[in-house]
């Protein structure tokens, strides 16, 4: 992978969890812990979608969600990338057939990469970053 | 008189030259810092609203400080008085008139009496 521009800037991912069981959100923590440090690279948690470059989407966005999720969305600045984190976003996962969704994600929002699993490794999570860096490294260059 | 010079005033020094070299200073840190801000979001969206947890931005009168804030204890230590006087103001014409011809009509005997 080439670095350019937007690495320097760093990447800062502001994480948004839509109906999740909360395992995924463990395994963002631990991904962000110190064994696997992404902060040595720029990448960190942010407090606000409008500090973000990254939006982190966990769980299969509940009817309560899906307003507040578009919302946030749309205050993240751009060039913008959304994750889906764990399988709930991307078919509804065990919760596929309630009565009470709006999602899967991708009903809600354009998702840029899928990172599978339940939960996903953080391993899979980093590797889902480093594709949303190249993703955001095209945006940016056709801008 | 010199505009320029620098005045003593027996508590320090006033030097207009210094004051306008810490304005120049202060207007440059001022736009760095500004320069270093999110550009690119668009005005009149969702990017320059606040972050309230993803919820609407509730009317502004909602989240300020009102200023019946500023006289709370006043109307705390008057409560008695204000439960008793506030539901007799009903917002009806009449019903000012008739307080206003009641109290009138006591005015008069009280006067009536006393004379």
């Amino acid at each position: 992978m080439k670095l350019t521009k937007s690495f320097n800037r760093s990447l800062w991912v502001f994480h948004l969890n839509t109906g999740s069981c909360n395992g995924c959100e463990i395994e963002i923590v631990a991904t962000v812990a110190p064994r696997y440090d992404p902060e040595r690279f720029g990448m960190r948690l942010v407090g606000s979608p409008k500090h973000a470059d990254v939006l982190l989407v966990t769980g299969p966005v509940t009817k309560k969600m899906a307003q507040k999720v578009r919302r946030v969305y749309a205050q993240v600045p751009d060039p913008k990338v959304v994750m889906c984190i764990g399988t709930c976003g991307q078919s509804g996962g065990v919760f596929y057939d309630s009565y009470n969704l709006d999602g899967p994600i991708d009903q809600v929002l354009p998702v840029d990469v899928y990172v599978p699993g339940c939960p996903p490794r953080p391993e899979a999570i980093i590797y889902g970053v480093v594709k949303a860096l190249e993703k955001l490294e095209r945006l940016e260059a056709a801008q | 008189m010199d505009l320029i010079a620098s005045v003593q005033t027996g508590y320090g020094v006033w030097d207009p030259v210094a004051w306008l070299i810490a304005f120049v200073v202060a207007t440059i840190v001022v736009y760095l810092l500004w320069k270093t801000g999110e550009s690119s979001y668009k005005r009149g969206t969702e990017q320059g609203r606040p972050y309230l947890s993803g919820n609407a931005e509730p009317e502004k009168g909602a989240v300020h400080i009102r200023a019946s804030n500023l006289y709370w204890g006043y109307l705390q230590a008057l409560k008695g008085y204000y439960d008793t006087i506030v539901p007799m103001h009903t917002g009806i014409l009449t019903d000012y008139v008739v307080w206003f011809v009641a109290v009138t009509a006591v005015l008069l005997v009280i006067v009536g009496v006393l004379s």
